[in-house]
């Protein structure tokens, strides 16, 4: 009676949890909902600041599905015959692969009025995607433990920062910044020519293991140990990853070292063949427009790309941040992400 | 008697298997073997050369190994202690183990960067012990990671011990002791054969679960910690590479297959 009583417990028991673990909590975008990929760095300040502004503009529900760059091609690729996103933000490097895989839709001025307004040089390729944003990427660092902050790159490879250093891998694209500074450093190179010295900067980079406390590919995650003080710096950073988190309070600070700062411009796409084709036509007008822009600059500390965006008094931002040979970047990244795992594991 | 008319409720499952499980194996296996010229093993001899991609195995094995390991040491006797609870106590106990599956692997995960930090609980613990006088990086080790992985994995462990003490007659340990044995003789020569099938179980399943884990130790060692798995996320997501995705897989594969292998054949021989 006991062992019957017991596994009708046992039973009741299990019953239950199978019933918690066969309802999790799948979140599903409905029609009228405009699907947009982008990096899970951007995805606080957009969801706080710039979704809910085009959403009662536009009427529209925003679902943001933030991960890498890299992933959201490749959902792209996956997803081709019946695409789930309709507009997508990544980094240039990887818009120019799904352009040339065919994978985004042209945009048109008579559909998207702000791409004329916009400076001529942030338009590829006659209206493939458009840039929307200039962040400046720098080395982030702890502001309790280093208030002076970071004057050089070689901060990271000092010995006071063993185990305290984090840097993206080079499956990120910021973690490109750091292959080229160390380049820089080991042949006295500027960044123009460092960049084509990568066998110089993965010597370097192997110096600097015993100071990595890890290699990220989840953005918030490491930026998340940067505030807690698990780690003190952390290179690579962008301006619109850290210094909103430095006007939210958070302990980071974003120093642009002297041997210089590196510039991605942030590119937005409308997906071939996406839903809501409209909706995603405005969406990026939007996003191309002064309104939205000068959230941008405000909040994320990027410099816009539409010259009607307004400078809130006292903006800052690096001259020339250095911009990477793009093609020569594609070209080898295969190779370099390899190599850079047998170094750095 | 036969029923024949019943084997056709078996075919649904079974196309479902066939179509989900088998042919993207056999599609898996014919990707890593398959060049342009025809059948070849010339991608497994990229894969190897160099002594990377040994490590990378060599790391992939001794994580699940070590999971295995400790998650026995501490999920055998927890197996025995739940099974010998009674009425509401051990239904509680039951559900106290099974009520984490229910949360999703990267929100533990995640848990755990936050309680393995150098202010987090697990350090507190240590110093409030007197265990350590500073706080120790725990993070991004692979201290870390065990405690972090054997923590969610323990249940595949204690659940088929459990199930295998509770299907153990009471009296056979009294009879081993009314015939002269010890405590001990009475354990490892009636007592631990007995379960030795549940032992076989729980290895399998947390074996399994470790040498294909992805979340865990991306989340809670980086990626500078490459295993096979995530070398199988780097070859088809950044490489672009599925031959050396699907040479990772089938090496991963391989291995499961054989330690199981050797798990059951070790259990069913103890259990003989």
């Amino acid at each position: 009676m006991t062992a019957s009583t017991t596994r009708r417990h046992l039973l009741t028991s299990a019953a239950a949890s199978a019933a918690l673990l066969g309802c999790p909590a799948i979140l599903r975008a409905e029609g009228g909902d405009l699907v947009v990929g982008g990096a899970a760095g951007m995805a606080g300040y957009m969801k706080q600041f710039v979704f809910p502004v085009i959403e009662q503009k536009l009427g529209i529900r925003v679902v943001f599905d933030g991960t890498r760059s890299l992933v959201n091609l490749e959902k792209m690729r996956a997803d081709r015959a019946a695409p789930r996103m309709s507009v997508v933000l990544m980094d240039d490097p990887v818009m120019q692969i799904a352009w040339d895989e065919g994978l985004l839709a042209k945009l048109s001025p008579q559909m998207v009025p702000n791409l004329g307004r916009i400076r001529p040089a942030a338009v590829h390729f006659d209206g493939a995607w458009a840039n929307y944003q200039l962040p400046w990427a720098g080395i982030a660092y702890n502001t309790k433990a280093l208030p002076q902050g970071v004057a050089s790159y070689a901060a990271l490879w000092q010995p006071a920062a063993k185990g305290k250093v984090i840097v993206p891998s080079l499956q990120n694209t910021e973690g490109l910044w750091t292959l080229i500074a160390a380049s820089h450093l080991e042949t006295g190179k500027p960044f123009q020519d460092a960049q084509y010295d990568a066998a110089a900067g993965f010597k370097k980079l192997a110096a600097l293991k015993p100071n990595v406390l890890t290699v990220y590919t989840n953005q918030p995650q490491a930026e998340n140990l940067l505030e807690s003080g698990e780690a003190s710096l952390m290179s690579g950073q962008f301006s619109s990853y850290t210094l909103i988190r430095t006007a939210a309070g958070a302990p980071v600070g974003l120093s642009a070292p002297q041997e210089g700062t590196f510039a991605m411009p942030s590119g937005i796409c409308k997906v071939k063949d996406g839903p809501n084709g409209a909706a995603a036509d405005a969406f990026i007008d939007a996003f191309l427009g002064p309104a939205i822009q000068s959230i941008l600059v405000e909040k994320s500390f990027v410099l816009p790309t539409n010259p009607a965006a307004t400078l809130p008094p006292g903006f800052a931002a690096p001259a020339d941040p250095f911009a990477p040979d793009w093609a020569f970047v594609n070209r080898n990244r295969a190779a370099w992400i390899q190599q850079w795992n047998q170094i750095m594991g | 008697m036969r029923r024949p008319g019943l084997v056709w409720l078996v075919l649904p499952a079974l196309f479902y298997g066939a179509l989900l499980f088998a042919l993207p194996l056999a599609l898996l296996l014919i990707g890593s073997a398959r060049g342009p010229q025809g059948w070849t093993l010339a991608a497994y001899s990229r894969f190897f050369a160099g002594s990377y991609a040994w490590g990378v195995v060599a790391r992939t094995l001794r994580l699940a190994a070590l999971t295995t390991l400790l998650s026995l040491a501490l999920g055998y006797p927890a197996g025995f202690a739940l099974a010998r609870l009674r009425g509401r106590l051990q239904s509680l106990a039951v559900a106290a183990l099974l009520l984490p599956l229910s949360l999703s692997v990267i929100v533990k995960a995640f848990g755990w960067t936050v309680l393995l930090r150098r202010d987090g609980v697990v350090n507190l613990g240590l110093q409030a012990a007197g265990l350590t006088g500073a706080p120790v990086r725990l993070l991004f080790t692979e201290t870390g990671l065990l405690i972090g992985i054997v923590n969610i994995f323990l249940p595949f462990m204690m659940l088929p011990i459990y199930a295998s003490v509770r299907q153990i007659d009471r009296l056979l340990p009294e009879a081993a002791a009314t015939l002269g044995g010890g405590p001990l003789h009475c354990f490892l020569r009636v007592v631990l054969p007995l379960t030795l099938p549940g032992v076989g179980a729980g290895c399998t399943l947390v074996f399994s679960l470790a040498i294909a884990a992805y979340v865990i130790p991306t989340l809670l060692m980086g990626d500078a910690y490459q295993t096979l798995p995530t070398t199988i996320a780097t070859a088809f997501l950044y490489l672009q590479d599925p031959q050396r995705g699907a040479v990772a897989g089938t090496v991963l594969l391989a291995l499961s297959l054989l330690v199981v292998g050797m798990s059951a054949h070790f259990a069913a021989r103890g259990a003989a």
